[in-house]
């Protein structure tokens, strides 16, 4: 199904550009189309210099129906969505390709077989109109996307998603991985359990998670493993003692109960080694981000940790802190500010390209 | 917790806060883990209570074993407090900032031996950062609040890694020496098995983040 944002629907980004991005010209009208693949969302985005910078935001994710995602038949979905998400992402930007100054594409970090598809696509379109194409990192993008919705200049960031959870900052040219899971994803973590619990797919209901749903009725968490290393966190052990319980769980009570101490852990742990980072770093703003960053209990608890370091706690509307084109297109536009392109036959995809690996021009 | 509404902390981390108190007539530093109220008040009371004691009992093994640390003076599990000896000493990360090499090198080779006897006895320290020794007639080892009585080898890598990271991160100019210094103590205790640590601590380097950091720091170029 193909979502489509527009500049209204997505609301008015709070950041300023040029106190956000002093060391680039905002006076030059440049325009350029992101694409996103890394999983399994097929996005593809208009970001332009000027006000509203969002122009459009148009995506389509792989549902599978049962299972988790298979990265092959993700890839053959974007495929199949690919033409259609393109050109209603440069009609809502009322825009032809030629009016295009870039192609920017997200080359990692993801799944090959899906990266390989916005990597092909954002190849073919920089060849056949002689655009620049510019790499894209896929994490930064939610970084960057996050500050210009939010406005916070110098934030913690915890970005939770299906496949991410980490905590980064900025210190020395590039984003720092403070910490970060040690195995499952918050997003990957959610999802399984539910899936195997039976009480997905699907996996969202009326704004909230299922397993959030199913807490909703315990009054007690279960008693299930909680690991903080340092300012890791780690969940397998928690999935495992989480469907193991369930499975020994009689009365709807007691599932009740699994699900709250399951959420409650993950979400508890996952605002812990944030609160980690905060300390650490002495800055004075959390940004919450990914996919993740919808759930209405996960903001609750960010603004509570922030409020005990006087630190500001911000998060983009969901279809922005989820994985889209926009966010490509608008780190694709700091990027070609900044004159990073590279050469076709050099963009390799990155499966596992981390966001500590990028040095960050433009901060 | 009433009397800390008075006190001012001289520290506030991200976990407890630590308050200068007066403990019959001793100075004493009062450590508090805070509640949080973005965790379940369930969940936040049996953390903050399993941590205060955990705390607790890796710093009695320690004493145990010969690794000098601050005396504990009194525990109060339910609400999360540990009063501890006050050591006025300076950290190890401020010695080698004041450029006092030959003492952090010393130093260094006696948290490598406290390392080494805490991990044989299956305990790490979680945390060991330069800013957690502190050196004076004695080396002492503090803030045992991620220790675990239940390491694995590779936890003990970690507390070896840690440190090489915290000497990396503050002090890249001195790492090698310092470093150094840190193996002797420790193959002093371990000997063969300080090998197959460093096995581990370079794979945990090469895992994801660390990958990128420089993969020969002792010796082997």
């Amino acid at each position: 199904m193909v979502n489509v944002d527009t500049p209204s629907s997505l609301g008015r980004p709070r950041g300023n550009p040029r106190v956000l991005y002093p060391l680039l010209d905002w006076d030059r009208e440049v325009l350029v189309l992101g694409i996103e693949s890394t999983a399994h969302t097929f996005g593809v985005g208009v970001a332009s210099t000027k006000p509203p910078y969002i122009l459009s935001s148009v995506r389509d994710t792989y549902r599978p129906e049962k299972g988790g995602i298979h990265p092959r038949e993700a890839a053959g979905h974007h495929a199949r969505v690919a033409p259609e998400v393109l050109a209603e992402a440069l009609r809502v930007a009322g825009i032809s390709m030629n009016d295009v100054d870039a192609v920017a594409v997200a080359l990692g970090p993801g799944l090959g077989p899906c990266l390989r598809v916005g990597a092909t696509i954002a190849r073919g379109l920089a060849a056949y109109y002689g655009k620049p194409l510019v790499p894209v990192n896929h994490a930064i993008a939610h970084i960057e996307v996050g500050r210009l919705y939010t406005g916070l200049q110098d934030p913690v960031i915890l970005y939770v998603s299906g496949g991410n959870t980490m905590v980064a900052a900025f210190a020395k040219k590039r984003y720092r991985v403070f910490g970060e899971t040690l195995d499952v994803a918050l997003g990957n973590l959610l999802d399984t359990f539910a899936r195997d619990a039976g009480l997905a797919p699907p996996y969202i209901v009326e704004g909230l998670h299922v397993v959030d749903k199913c807490a909703e009725e315990a009054t007690e968490p279960a008693d299930l493993p909680y690991v903080v290393k340092g300012m890791d966190v780690s969940f397998s052990g928690l999935l495992t003692a989480a469907l193991r319980a369930w499975q020994h769980a009689r009365s709807k009570a007691e599932k009740a109960s699994i699900c709250l101490g399951l959420r409650e852990i993950a979400y508890g742990a996952a605002v812990e080694v944030a609160e980690r980072g905060l300390a650490h770093t002495k800055k004075n703003a959390v940004l919450l981000t990914g996919g993740v960053a919808a759930s209405p209990i996960l903001r609750e608890k960010i603004g509570i940790m922030a409020s005990y370091h006087s630190a500001n706690a911000g998060w983009p509307p969901p279809p922005i802190a989820g994985d889209n084109g926009a966010m490509i297109a608008w780190v694709g536009l700091l990027n070609y500010l900044a004159e990073i392109t590279i050469n076709i036959d050099e963009s390799f995809v990155r499966q596992r390209w981390r966001p500590d690996e990028v040095e960050v021009p433009w901060r | 917790m009433e009397i800390t509404k008075e006190l001012k902390p001289i520290h506030r981390g991200a976990e407890a806060y630590l308050y200068l108190i007066d403990w019959f007539g001793k100075k004493a530093i009062l450590k508090h883990r805070l509640p949080k109220k973005y965790r379940h008040s369930k969940l936040d009371t049996l953390l903050r209570r399993r941590r205060t004691v955990a705390e607790v009992r890796a710093i009695k093994e320690a004493l145990r074993i010969g690794v000098m640390v601050p005396a504990i003076y009194y525990v109060d599990p339910i609400e999360a407090i540990i009063v501890m000896e006050y050591l006025p000493y300076p950290s190890l990360s401020g010695i080698i900032e004041g450029g006092d090499l030959e003492k952090a090198i010393r130093a260094s080779e006696q948290v490598g031996r406290y390392a080494a006897k805490l991990h044989e006895e299956g305990i790490s320290h979680g945390d060991l950062t330069t800013s957690n020794v502190l050196v004076g007639d004695h080396v002492y080892l503090i803030d045992f609040g991620l220790a675990s009585l239940h390491s694995t080898e590779r936890d003990n890598a970690v507390d070896v890694h840690l440190f090489l990271r915290s000497l990396e991160s503050t002090h890249p100019e001195h790492v090698d020496t310092v470093f150094r210094a840190f193996l002797d103590g420790y193959r002093s205790i371990r000997g063969e098995k300080t090998e197959k640590i460093l096995g581990l601590v370079e794979e945990i380097r090469l895992m994801g983040r660390y990958k990128a950091e420089r993969r020969t720091l002792w010796g082997q170029q």
